[in-house]
């Protein structure tokens, strides 16, 4: 066994692949529209957010509606990613319960199974930003270093949230309103440069919202981040990783009896 | 002949927990309660051995299966298993009831071990063998749990481990698939594979097993022929009813 995420079940590729698409159908069988709830729920969001602030009419600057939709989709993948990471162990009892295979085996598909997502939301994304009149820049082409920080968060996220989870099942409804309160936190439909005192000192310590801003900074900005920006970013994120991994390794051992 | 499975000294209790911060501040005084599912338990089998495991309800039956497979981690003691291991344990728990019967004998067949390829060419002869070809596109919610129960023994059927951990299998479905059930399990146990297998029929032991394990409250009472081990058990059942 190697105490590094992902390592000790690369051996079971397949299984990851097929199990993360599986779980992918499962998520919108019974429901109409199906596959196409992945597009219409930021969208709605959005359509929501953009309504009221245009409408107030405070601080929207130019191409508010591609800056507050790049940020609506990074949380809503966020959002998504987490929860699903979070019950991605009870929602297994019963392969839990029945054949020994690694634990962290769910954590890893959920976030594989929101990857697959994420790249089609942000193709969504990018094919939108005609209907807005936004003209790209070539830093673009930087789109996957944010997302691939933001996956990896999902994943340190998930191995802490689902361990937790099966000893303390009031982390789901705490996590609920964290995610709700990371909405109004984060640079999604407000400025960096127009905020200061507590708001600005979350930010600096909320990972989401520092992804968030580094994504801006390459689509709206067109410019490429400061390298500090990227290695602050990329360290926190992977403490987190390692910390949730550590811990996931640390009380796996009970799983099965505590479910 | 090297042993397949070796359990030595094991040990494995359950906590009993209190959730809830008013329960919790109720039942302070009784904190710590423990029960003792196994207790002490030592014994080996040899490979191509077959050995049923008897006892009461509660007595721990499951408990082993489960601790020899790795679902629990023992308090103390070790388990050493020698080969490829398939536990048969809850069976077709780990069904997905929105998936459909070819869908989960995918999965269930990968996550036992098998690869994509190996479990597609078996989906097949495994729907055969539970008699439900008809039924393949149906979502397992739709499925009886006498038919899930089919779909999850023919799977195991069709792997090919060196070690089979068999829980409360020999009565699953209708009187016919009962008896092709059986002349399966008969086959397998004339293959060499080492089988340790639960069981409430204790009139079926002296047909397949070559030892019996009696277990009674965790602890191993004894491991012997089959005829001795039902003579203890229903001496046992005789002496609680007293």
């Amino acid at each position: 066994m190697v105490f590094f995420p992902i390592v000790n079940i690369l051996n079971k590729k397949g299984l990851l692949i097929e199990f993360s698409i599986l779980s992918l159908k499962m998520r919108y069988t019974g429901t109409y529209l199906g596959f196409l709830w992945t597009i219409i729920e930021p969208l709605l969001i959005f359509l929501l957010l953009h309504t009221v602030f245009t409408g107030m009419n405070i601080g929207v600057k130019d191409n508010f509606a591609i800056y507050l939709l790049s940020g609506i989709v990074f949380y809503h993948i966020f959002t998504r990613g987490t929860l699903a990471g979070m019950a991605s162990l009870r929602e297994n009892i019963g392969i839990l319960k029945s054949i020994n295979i690694q634990r962290e085996f769910f954590p890893v598909a959920s976030t594989l199974t929101i990857s697959i997502l994420a790249i089609i939301e942000i193709t969504i994304l990018v094919g939108l930003m005609p209907i807005f009149q936004f003209v790209p820049s070539l830093t673009m082409l930087l789109i996957p270093l944010p997302v691939i920080l933001l996956l990896i968060l999902i994943l340190g996220m998930s191995y802490l949230l689902s361990i937790i989870h099966i000893y303390i099942k009031d982390i789901q409804t705490i996590w609920s309103i964290i995610v709700q309160a990371l909405l109004f936190v984060s640079p999604i439909f407000w400025y960096i440069s127009d905020v200061s005192g507590l708001l600005l000192n979350i930010q600096s310590i909320n990972p989401l919202g520092q992804i968030i801003e580094l994504n801006h900074q390459i689509i709206i900005l067109g410019q490429i981040p400061p390298i500090l920006d990227w290695v602050y970013t990329s360290l926190y994120v992977l403490a987190i990783l390692f910390l949730g991994y550590a811990l996931f390794k640390k009380y796996e051992k009970k799983i099965t009896e505590e479910l | 002949m090297s042993n397949a499975i070796e359990v030595k000294n094991l040990t494995k209790t359950f906590s009993i927990k209190t959730i809830g911060l008013f329960k919790k501040i109720q039942s302070s005084k009784n904190k710590n309660d423990k029960i003792i599912a196994l207790n002490d338990i030592t014994f080996s089998v040899k490979e191509g051995e077959v050995v049923g495991i008897i006892g009461h309800n509660g007595s721990g039956k499951t408990t082993l299966l489960q601790t020899i497979a790795g679902l629990y981690t023992p308090d103390s003691g070790n388990i050493t298993v020698n080969g490829s291991l398939a536990p048969v344990l809850q069976i077709g728990s780990g069904f997905q009831p929105e998936l459909r019967a070819t869908e989960n004998i995918m999965i269930y067949g990968m996550l036992l071990g098998l690869s994509k390829n190996e479990i597609k060419d078996k989906i097949t002869p495994i729907m055969e063998y539970a008699e439900l070809e008809q039924f393949s596109d149906l979502k397992l919610k739709h499925f009886s749990s006498g038919m899930q129960s089919r779909l999850a023994v023919s799977i195991v059927f069709q792997l090919n481990p060196d070690i089979l951990l068999l829980d409360e299998i020999l009565a699953v479905g209708d009187s016919d698939f009962n008896k092709k059930c059986f002349e399966t399990f008969i086959s397998l146990t004339k293959k060499n594979k080492t089988i340790l297998v639960s069981t409430h029929s204790l009139n079926l032991l002296p047909l397949f097993c070559d030892r019996v394990l009696l277990i009674d409250k965790g602890k191993l009472i004894t491991i012997s022929s089959p005829d001795e081990a039902v003579k203890k058990f229903n001496d046992l059942m005789t002496s609680n009813k007293n």
